[in-house]
């Protein structure tokens, strides 16, 4: 059995997972990032993707689309604070796919700088969901 | 004198006002419970970004964002302000929204320099308008249903004119409701936020350890941070003043309500005693008449 370490994923509308976790796999900056118990102490920013974590007695991974924010490690205790997270079951695939098809289209239209952030982060999020939804691993 | 119809009228009226106000009462009631539960939901989120970030300002005091201010500052009155003001949809709400914009007035005044206003809600927009005030945006349909993703808009808006240098600070008007009887307008500035703004965290943890990694930077992390927490600010801001403004619509429909049976009170007292009037007057007339008649036979029978 592995080492358990205290989990927290917290998104701006409410409280997704607290309790004991095996592992955590984070969509970091860079790539996906790997925690185990034990890891030395570290905060890294989190972009739009798929959170999985493996909680004691459960056969598979639970996963949830999450989208920008901040991990924090600290040994024993792991918290993930994000704007949004969600299980794939809670996603509505055929909303994803209208707001990704819409983010699309708004991209085409050259906007202002700020219409073009926002766009483009509505972009993230919908293909995020997607991705989530039809459980592929990347 | 009105007489009994027209008293039985108005009586009716001030029921059916009375229906009004009760069912607001109601609505304001379930609405203010409602928005309550939400803003619980978010706490431990931003309690946590807020502790995430003191932490990391403990850890690094010298950090520099463009986000944060130093403290000290010299007001040469050419500051650039920018005042987001929330207000209610609608009226009837006691002086909720009479209050925050005095309030906002008094400090567009007392600060000199230029200003640029952003109003949520009608009330304050066509306040603002009537007074001559230029608005820079209004952000619609936002007081009456605060959500996370439109505070975060609002912050967008706003820090968009930040970062592009066109404000030097923003100031967020917004009226917190410290228990059920007293909501008090508050100013409170959002950018640049004051390192003495995250001190009050400081007993609980210590910060992180000299082997402490951060990706991707510091600087860069505390950038992606404060923009969050902003927004985080601006949500619970939206939430504590929806809060009070139904509060304060609870209260005045109450008041309403206590207005109400004091004048059905009063007109009921006058309508019976009109009532009464007429009916005793009636039966003097009938016993008047009677006896008349009664006095007609009378002198006819002693006349036979």
């Amino acid at each position: 059995m592995a080492a358990e370490f205290h989990l927290e994923v917290l998104a701006s509308d409410r409280v997704f997972y607290t309790g004991p976790c095996e592992s955590v796999t984070i969509p970091a900056l860079d790539g996906e990032l790997g925690v185990l118990a034990g890891h030395s102490e570290l905060v890294t920013a989190i972009e739009p993707g798929m959170l999985r974590f493996r909680v004691p007695g459960e056969p598979e991974p639970r996963i949830g689309a999450v989208g920008a924010g901040f991990a924090h490690v600290n040994g024993d205790r792991v918290w993930v604070l994000v704007e949004t997270a969600e299980r794939p079951e809670e996603i509505d695939e055929a909303r994803a796919r209208r707001a990704y098809e819409q983010a699309q289209e708004e991209l085409r239209q050259r906007k202002g700088m700020q219409e073009y952030r926002l766009t483009q982060a509505n972009l993230a999020r919908a293909m995020n969901r997607l991705k989530v939804k039809r459980g592929e691993r990347f | 004198m009105a007489n009994a119809r027209e008293i039985k009228s108005r009586i009716k009226s001030i029921q059916d006002t009375k229906k009004i106000t009760t069912a607001m009462y109601l609505i304001a009631s379930t609405r203010l419970r409602k928005a309550k539960q939400s803003l619980d939901a978010t706490r431990p989120y931003f309690t946590s970004l807020q502790t995430a970030l003191s932490r990391l300002i403990r850890h690094m005091p010298e950090v520099e964002s463009i986000y944060l201010g130093t403290g000290s500052y010299t007001d040469n009155g050419l500051m650039r302000r920018g005042y987001l003001v929330i207000t209610a949809d609608k009226g009837l709400a006691g002086a909720y929204n009479n209050n925050i914009q005095r309030e906002v007035l008094r400090q567009i005044k007392a600060m000199a320099g230029p200003w640029e206003l952003y109003v949520v809600g009608e009330c304050g927009r066509q306040f603002f308008q009537h007074h001559g005030y230029k608005i820079e945006e209004t952000f619609h349909y936002t007081a009456q249903n605060p959500t996370i993703d439109r505070a975060r808009h609002i912050a967008s808006v706003l820090l968009e004119r930040y970062r592009a240098g066109a404000l030097d600070e923003i100031y967020i008007a917004y009226t917190d409701m410290e228990n059920s009887v007293t909501a008090t307008p508050r100013f409170f500035k959002l950018a640049p936020l004051e390192k003495g703004y995250f001190r009050p965290m400081e007993m609980d943890e210590d910060g992180y350890g000299e082997s402490c990694e951060f990706m991707p930077g510091l600087t860069e992390l505390v950038n992606r941070m404060i923009p969050d927490i902003i927004a985080g600010y601006i949500y619970s801001a939206l939430v504590d003043s929806y809060c009070a403004e139904q509060n304060a619509r609870m209260m005045a429909m109450d008041a309403a309500n206590r207005n109400a049976e004091e004048m059905l009170a009063e007109l009921s007292v006058s309508y019976n005693r009109m009532r009464q009037t007429a009916i005793t007057q009636e039966i003097t007339e009938i016993s008047g008449g009677a006896r008349a008649q009664k006095q007609k036979q009378v002198s006819r029978r002693e006349r036979v």
